[in-house]
């Protein structure tokens, strides 16, 4: 098919995630500001995020933003309850806007480098995240950049693996709350099963 | 120790030749190479894996490949400012010559290279003419004086620059000039760099002499040389590197035997790769460039390092241990290396010291240990003892070096015996080191961990603070690290027997080329031996002649470079800038530089060129000029733009005298000091200014003057109430006692200022909002006040129709409105709001705080969005039958289009979001009825405020744009949310030993920079406004947004009323309308369908969770 897949992320929530931390200065109309190449399973994507910082007062655009993705950051900080309590509200619109129940989204607590002002438990996100039907959950540190390549991975790959069975004719919805395609080759490279998502550095 | 840094590949900015390098023989054509001469020195522009440099010889300004493994990196710490002005200049100059004109008009690059030379001097105590060691040391005095006057040169051609580049220079002059600069500034540092050599071998030596017969072996900043008659040392194979090899195995061993005592082996195996990563990043200041790094070398070094190391205790004696040793080892493997194989007196000094200094650290880390030891363990203190021994044993040894040296004018030959035992001595003390950690290791294991002191290690030296600068300074990077085995050039490197052996034929072959050797920038050679060597070869050799015999030798060399200089020109864009200098400054064409500078390293020929040197007899009063108090070293520069610095060197370049401060530079001051300061801190630091530039009386004027500008300005239109008053009493009393003195009416007007500021309320001179940090005058086109405004399309009937809804005696619909007049009016609503934002709103992303937040008219703005959003979806949701839905989209999008013509992106784009909604969109009934004609309409509107590609349309569009015009707000405030968070807000510069923290201003401006573009659209709209409609759109709006929260829920709910799902075909509908929009949404990706064939597949199956 195509040599390089190109896929549109949105991140939503907290708004400082800020993927393009590793960019010295921003200029925004750069591509390098909202395009990232990343190497998923050994393919090559490209992916173009659209990052919604600062504008999340302007709730009528989240669906302009929502349609444009294939996959979601839904990002939270750990220093806060109530920006975990606002992601519940994005999946159900995502999925809503989306009209799928299986979206690929992962689950975001960033600012992991502040754990002395920790005020959402893991146990909280685990919650979340088993209750959104296992959706991964990472910690992340954007101003260490821990974890940040590995959360555009997961999404990727997650994004990959619903482009290839909905090309399938028996595609099978329930698919993925049975069990994550451990049948799968490029699943077994990687130690990580998607049944224990956490991943905190 | 420092370790908040994380490890950085480092790039050496300026390499220094230890070792002759002329390429002989046929080099390809393309192949630029550089001949090197011992101790040129070089600055790097980029290195090669395979270890080649592309750099430019400071001595003659050519620029051509060499290979680094023939060079060490030069960072002496006194020339470091210096050395960050010439690539400051450099990347000026050479970095773009368009901008450079513009740069150079004012003469702030000067201050770069004076500073540099100011702390150069300040360092080796050596400011005024006065000063003791320039009184006693002819040599010091001689070349501090070439330096003067080199610097002066400088500033002149660059005061010349500056008329030229006043008038209308043709480019051949301005290249000249810029050029001849360059070169100027080349052989300022060239000179500094000899100056240093004078300086270490006249005073470091004394001094360092003195300190370790005393035994207490304090740390200057520079030692003794050696014997000078290291560049004899012939030998065919290169001990140097044998020795490291030797070393770096010793180490290795070492390092494993630890790792079995020590029960923390992943710890200590972290302390390694730290360690030694830190030898490589903490004396040379990273550069922001992404180069290879020079070191390929040490790569198997590295790969011990694990993930990178969170938080972690430093303090622990454990650690400081750990780290200490580490240190003292790379210290001591670099001395043992250099020891074998000599190269300048001045690396050789610094080792030395540094090894001292890295033995007392660790034995100071040891004997906290001892103190804390309640047993007092005696194996520990034996071990301690052993250790002190070893090192005064070290001492001795590097005294009875040194001292042959300094009192036997005669001797030159090298002593294989002292060398030998100082290497034993070393070695006896990297033993009784590692016997020493081990002990303590044990006793800590025994007593636990105990957390020291942070300046524990330090305390004694804290007196001095360039003392403690040279705490770091004991980890250079040991040779260990520098030609390996991995590293290897396609040149005759170290090990190839043919280098020395031809170097040896120079010696033996005939005078001529012994005096040209002589001639060789070797810091090593004394003044003393120097004339035995003039003598050696003839009578009164100096430079030129002797040149002129070793041109054989250096021909050939030469040859190659103007040669391949001008094949460079072909191949790349910064190189042929360079070329132009290379082929005009090649020694043989430009004496000046080559020639006399080259001549002044050396006995005979210094006070020639010296001589030579009409400017040289500057009096005291421009000594003082040139070396104004300035804090521009304090200053990071890229590309000419500040990037950071200290406070009060900002506020010195803010109020520079030579130039008219940037405009911008101003405003994102005025703007965003508050971020990194308070405002006493910023009135102090202003105050300051003013009291030192007292120093420099010819800028005292301008300058004093600046800073009340500064204040007057930030009175006037720049004070925040809320913020500054803590700064008031400050001011005024700054006015009254100092500015009245000086600039009496500036005083008085300054106190009245004041003063009315602390009655008043509001802002002192009516506030312009729009004129507040902006930069560029770019306003609307002028329309003549007297031009009419456009009359409003509202008819008779519109008129009655609101009088009467203001009667409650109708209702009405957007219909009854015409499409340009309804986008007039929301244009005037929100424009009104738009102007009326101030900038503190856009600081520190003040419009998202959850409470509180002073963004008011931001606020507003989104508020208005998506209440207009809603609106347009209420409008069209609770009609009933699809032919009115499609009738009020047709209007809506019109409206839309309107919008657009009047360049209002911000309605423009809450009403394509709203008609975007899945609940508007998912309306397959209303869309088939729509026309053709208002759906090509919507999908160019859609295409205008696309968001993909960070909205690049609508950035385009912008970019150019003529005021009046309104935004979209929200990709500023994404902007101003990247720069916020994506940058630190301080920066790293490493202008001493220690790190300096100092402000990032680049991302101040960089915030301005995106205000004062929100502010270039901050002008109101001539139009007319219509108080009947505004009151019924206001109403309306208020009541879409009194619906609250759950409006979105409402509308879908209620889309799902109008339209129902059908169960097997709703997928499709969806998919043909949602593939529909994003057409336009992706339609420069046309392969990004394929996911949404995967939506209305499995969709078609899965339960809807809603509705």
């Amino acid at each position: 098919m195509r040599p390089q897949r190109e896929y549109h992320i949105v991140v939503l929530g907290a708004a400082q995630f800020v993927q393009n931390v590793w960019i010295e200065s921003y200029d925004p109309t750069i591509e390098d500001s909202y395009r990232k190449q990343i190497e998923v399973d050994g393919r090559q994507c490209i992916l173009e995020i659209l990052d919604t910082a600062g504008t999340e007062q302007f709730t009528a655009m989240r669906e302009l933003y929502m349609k444009q993705g294939q996959g979601f950051l839904l990002v939270f900080s750990i220093t806060s309850m109530s920006s975990l309590n606002e992601l519940s509200e994005l999946r159900e619109q995502i999925i809503r806007i989306k009209d799928d129940e299986n979206v690929p989204i992962v689950i975001v607590g960033n600012k992991s480098d502040l754990e002395e002002d920790r005020a959402v438990p893991r146990a909280r996100a685990f919650g979340l995240s088993q209750n959104w039907d296992n959706a991964p959950y990472y910690e992340t540190s954007a101003r260490r950049r821990a974890n940040v390549n590995e959360v555009f991975i997961d999404l990727c790959r997650q994004i990959i693996r619903k482009d290839s069975e909905g090309s399938r004719t028996s595609s099978d919805p329930n698919r993925r709350r049975e069990g994550p395609n451990r049948d799968r080759k490029r699943d077994n490279k990687r130690p990580r099963n998607r049944r224990g998502p956490c991943v905190i550095l | 120790m420092e370790q908040s840094e994380p490890p950085r590949p480092v790039f050496h900015n300026y390499l220094r030749a230890f070792y002759p390098f002329h390429p002989a023989g046929n080099v390809s054509p393309s192949t630029v190479t550089l001949p090197l001469d011992q101790g040129d020195i070089i600055l790097v522009h980029s290195v090669h894996t395979n270890g080649w440099a592309d750099g430019t010889l400071l001595d003659s300004g050519n620029r051509g490949w060499l290979p680094t493994n023939y060079c060490e990196a030069y960072d002496q710490m006194p020339m470091r400012p210096l050395l960050k002005a010439l690539t400051d200049f450099w990347d000026i100059i050479r970095g773009g010559c368009g901008s450079s004109l513009k740069d150079f008009g004012n003469q702030d690059l000067m201050r770069g290279p004076i500073a540099g030379v100011r702390f150069l001097l300040e360092k080796s105590e050596c400011l005024t003419r006065e000063s003791p060691l320039v009184r006693r040391f002819d040599g010091l005095r001689r070349i501090r004086k070439a330096l003067l006057s080199d610097l002066s040169s400088l500033v002149k051609t660059a005061k010349k620059f500056q008329e030229v580049a006043n008038g209308t220079p043709s480019e051949d002059e301005v290249e000249g000039i810029l050029d001849e600069m360059l070169l100027k500034a080349f052989k300022i540092v060239t000179r500094g760099v000899r100056f240093l050599d004078v300086w270490n071998e006249e005073v470091g030596l004394s001094r360092t002499i003195a300190e370790l017969e005393s035994n207490e072996p304090r740390d200057q900043y520079d030692m003794p040389p050696t014997p000078a008659s290291e560049s004899f040392s012939c030998e065919t194979e290169h001990p140097e590197r044998n020795e490291s090899r030797m070393m770096e195995s010793r180490m290795e061993s070492r390092m494993e035997s630890r790792m079995m005592e020590s029960p923390q082996m992943s710890r200590s195996r972290m302390d390694m790769s730290r360690a030694s990563m830190r030898t490589e990043s903490l004396d040379h200041p990273p550069r922001p460039v992404s180069v290879a790094t020079k070191r390929v070398s040490v790569s198997h070094r590295m790969s011990f390092s694990g993930p990178s190391a969170s938080i972690r205790a430093q303090n622990l004696a454990s650690e400081r241990l750990g780290t200490t040793y580490d240190a003292f080892l790379g210290v001591l493997g670099s001395f043992i290396g250099l020891h074998m194989q000599s190269r300048s007196s001045t690396e050789l000094v610094v080792t030395t010291q540094q090894a001292v200094q890295s033995c007392r650290a660790l034995l100071n880390v040891v004997e906290s240990v001892c103190e804390h030891d309640t047993q007092r363990s005696v194996l520990l203190d034996q071990a301690r003892e052993s250790m002190c021994e070893k090192l005064s044993e070290l001492v001795h040894a590097a005294r009875d070096v040194f001292c042959p040296a300094q009192s036997s004018d005669e001797d030159l030959v090298f002593m294989p015996d002292e060398g030998k035992r100082l290497v034993d001595a070393a070695t006896d003390c990297v033993r009784a080191a590692g016997n020493c950690l081990a002990r303590a290791r044990l006793v800590l294991e025994q007593i636990g961990d105990i957390e020291l002191d942070p300046e524990n290690t330090e305390t004694e030296l804290e007196q001095k603070p360039q003392e403690r600068q040279e705490i770091s300074l004991r980890l250079p990077p040991p040779p260990l690290q520098i030609p390996s085995t991995t590293y290897s050039p396609p040149t005759p490197a170290l090990t190839d027997a043919t280098t020395p052996s031809s170097f040896q034929s120079h010696i033996t072959n005939s005078p001529a080329n012994l005096s040209a050797l002589s001639s060789l920038p070797n810091s090593a050679i004394l003044p003393t031996h120097l004339e035995n060597m003039a003598s050696f070869s003839s009578t009164d050799s100096g430079y030129p002649e002797s040149h002129a015999k070793s041109d054989m030798t250096e021909s050939f060399g030469r040859g190659v470079t103007s040669n391949g200089s001008s094949f460079t020109y072909n191949r790349h864009a910064r190189d042929s800038e360079m070329s132009g200098v290379s082929q005009t400054s090649t020694r043989a064409t430009s004496p000046d530089i080559g020639g006399s500078f080259q001549g002044s390293f050396h006995g005979p020929s210094l006070k020639e060129s010296v001589s030579h040197s009409t400017l040289a007899e500057e009096n005291e009063e421009t000594e003082a000029h040139l070396l104004e108090k300035t804090y521009a070293h304090e200053l990071i520069y890229k590309e000419g733009s500040v990037m950071g610095g200290s406070l009060r060197a900002l506020i010195e370049k803010l109020t520079a005298h030579q130039s008219t401060p940037d405009a911008l530079f101003v405003s994102t001051f005025y703007l965003t000091f508050r971020l990194f300061a308070t405002p006493l801190e910023f009135a102090e630091a202003l105050a300051e200014r003013f009291e030192y530039i007292g120093d420099t009386p010819h800028a005292a004027a301008p300058v004093r003057l600046r800073v009340y500008n500064i204040f007057k300005g930030w009175l006037e239109s720049h004070w925040r109430h809320d913020r500054d008053n803590i700064a008031l009493d400050f001011i005024l009393h700054f006015a009254r006692t100092r500015l009245v003195v000086d600039l009496p009416t500036a005083g008085k007007r300054l106190i009245e200022l004041g003063e009315k500021v602390s009655a008043v309320h509001g802002p002192v001179v009516p506030r312009l909002v729009s004129s507040i940090g902006k930069t560029n005058t770019s306003i609307a086109s002028y329309i003549h006040p007297d031009t009419p405004l456009p009359p409003p399309v509202l008819g008779k009937k519109e008129t009655n129709l609101l009088k009467s809804w203001k009667n409650n005696e109708a209702s009405l619909s957007i219909l009854d409105f015409d499409p340009l007049e309804l986008a007039r009016q929301l244009t005037i609503k929100e424009s009104r709001i738009f102007c009326s934002i101030l900038p503190e709103e856009l600081l520190d992303t003040e419009w998202t705080r959850k409470s509180g937040s002073l963004a008011v008219n931001v606020r507003a703005m989104s508020t208005l969005s998506t209440d207009l959003a809603h609106l347009v979806a209420d409008s069209i949701l609770y009609l009933e039958e699809p032919k009115k839905r499609a009738t009020t989209i047709k209007h809506w999008v019109k409206t839309a289009n309107r919008c657009l013509e009047l360049n209002n992106y911000d309605s423009l784009m809450a009403i394509i979001c709203s008609l975007n909604l899945s609940m508007i969109s998912r309306l397959k009934k209303t869309w088939d009825i729509v026309s053709a004609k208002t759906k090509s309409t919507l999908e160019n509107l859609r295409s205008i405020v696309d968001v993909s590609r960070n909205y690049a349309v609508l950035r385009q569009r912008l970019q150019n744009h003529v005021p009046p015009c309104l935004p979209f707000v929200g990709t500023y405030l994404t902007d101003l949310t990247f720069v916020d968070h994506g940058n630190q807000s301080l920066r790293t510069l490493s202008i001493d030993e220690s790190k300096m923290a100092v402000i990032n201003f680049d991302k101040h401006m960089k915030t301005a920079r995106i205000i004062s573009e929100l502010q270039r659209f901050q002008i109101p709209y001539r139009l007319t406004e219509v108080p009947e409609l505004q009151a019924w759109l206001q109403n309306e709006l208020v009541r879409v947004r009194s619906n609250g929260e759950i409006t979105a829920q409402t509308f879908y709910r209620r889309s799902l009323v109008l339209e129902p799902r059908e169960a097997s075909r709703s997928g499709n509908t969806l998919q043909s309308q949602s593939s529909d929009y994003n057409h336009s949404l992706l339609d420069n990706a046309k392969d990004k369908f394929d996911f949404l064939s995967w939506t209305n597949q499995s969709k078609a199956k899965s339960v809807p969770t809603h509705g």
